[in-house]
């Protein structure tokens, strides 16, 4: 479940609750063992960190009470909610003037239809770094068709390798017979920006670029193709992350211009395979 | 030291001396919760000042967990207090499975009351505020 597609649908749908019930100041999500899945676009990891280190006590020694299922402070000025829903602990942070009744109906319906809907359509995760070795058996998909048709994004992305055009594979299977199909990596959009950035180079996971290079036998990966789920594309050269908080996260950094030229924005999915000449 | 013995598991520590303000309140508290602990669904209760604790519960195996859980409700509800500005801490419910834990602060006296999963905590909260 630590999928993007996963993470992206349900911090929409945080965000999405917080706009409906304005009582709600935060949100965020998080496993039975700690592990943050999402917050809403106004909590911050650290806050998530925090709620989740205070609560460490009453999760140690739950099995005494059975297992928590849900702890309540009530404050004058508000209030912290902690849910169990499907496996997961929902925290909701609401102001005194909320609607609890709204608040509640709202987040009890919405997020287990939410997270139901997740379990179906993206069923098992999407790890856009999984081992580049699965990709090599996987049903070849051409490009074209494939951005026509965003539901394949419910396949899990390792299992979807992208045809070339049939010009380039050809051309390319003149120079390297046995070179594999290029692997595809679903990524979200993170900006780069900065006074010496050059304005036609994208940054993604060194992770990312070492597992493209094993498999093409140890090439340098100079440059990417991206591809938005608008059939717009454009190669870009490409760097590893350098900030380490977007490192592992299935980010890519990319420059304002490729932004506007692919006409994308921050958070948004793209697609990027590596490039080999 | 405590010298007297009562049905309960009772320890307290006195460090400095203690007003007689202070006495009576910890007194009525204490009566007051062994007024709740006859409530229906009530397994017991948790009682801790700066200088004394009470505890009294139906299952005496459980001290050791009750107790972390309730000291970690009460830590829990007075750092996110601080942390979303919550203002003052008028009640922290934790419910599992089968128990829930009712835990407020009332002057400098922590404490934590233990119940069945269905017992009423509003009649408990008019009890003790």
């Amino acid at each position: 479940m630590d999928n993007e597609v996963y993470t992206f649908a349900l911090k929409n749908a945080l965000n999405e609750i917080r706009n409906v019930c304005p009582g709600i100041t935060n949100t965020f999500m998080f496993r039975e063992d700690g592990e943050i899945i999402v917050g809403d676009e106004n909590t911050s990891q650290k806050t998530m960190v925090h709620v989740v280190d205070a609560f460490d006590g009453v999760f140690e020694k739950a099995d005494a009470i059975g297992g928590v299922e849900c702890i309540t402070i009530e404050g004058s000025n508000g209030r912290v909610n902690v849910s169990w829903l499907n496996d997961l602990y929902f925290v909701t942070v609401t102001s005194r003037k909320a609607d609890m009744n709204y608040v509640n109906t709202v987040t009890r319906v919405l997020i287990p239809t939410v997270l139901r809907l997740l379990e179906k359509i993206c069923p098992t995760p999407l790890k856009s770094n999984s081992p580049l070795t699965e990709t090599k058996h996987q049903l070849k998909i051409p490009m074209d068709e494939e951005f026509e048709k965003p539901e394949l994004m419910e396949e899990p992305v390792e299992e979807t390798v992208m045809e070339e055009p049939k010009e380039t594979v050809e051309a390319e299977t003149k120079h390297e017979p046995l070179l594999s199909e290029p692997p595809v990596n679903q990524l979200i959009v993170e900006n780069l920006g900065g006074l010496l950035v050059p304005s036609d180079t994208v940054r993604i996971d060194s992770e990312i670029l070492s597992q493209w290079e094993e498999l093409y036998e140890g090439r340098k990966i100079e440059e990417v193709e991206i591809g938005t789920f608008d059939g717009k594309t454009m190669r870009c050269k490409v760097k590893t992350i350098k900030d380490s908080k977007f490192e592992g996260k299935g980010m890519i950094q990319v420059p304002e211009k490729v932004q506007l030229a692919l006409e994308i924005k921050k958070g948004e999915l793209v697609r990027a395979k590596p490039i080999i000449e | 030291m405590v010298k007297k013995k009562r049905s309960f598991q009772e320890v307290a520590a006195v460090a400095e001396p203690v007003t007689v303000e202070e006495t009576i309140s910890v007194n009525n508290l204490r009566a007051n919760l062994d007024e709740i602990k006859t409530y229906d669904g009530v397994v017991g209760y948790i009682l801790r000042n700066s200088t004394s604790a009470a505890i009294d519960l139906k299952d005496p195996t459980k001290i050791i967990d009750y107790a972390i859980i309730s000291s970690s409700a009460l830590d829990a509800g007075e750092e996110l207090s601080k942390l979303f500005d919550l203002g003052a801490v008028k009640d922290i419910v934790v419910e599992g499975k089968g128990v829930k834990v009712l835990s407020l602060i009332v002057g400098e006296n922590r404490i934590s009351i233990f119940l069945e999963k269905d017992a009423d905590c509003e009649k408990i909260l008019k009890k003790l505020q």
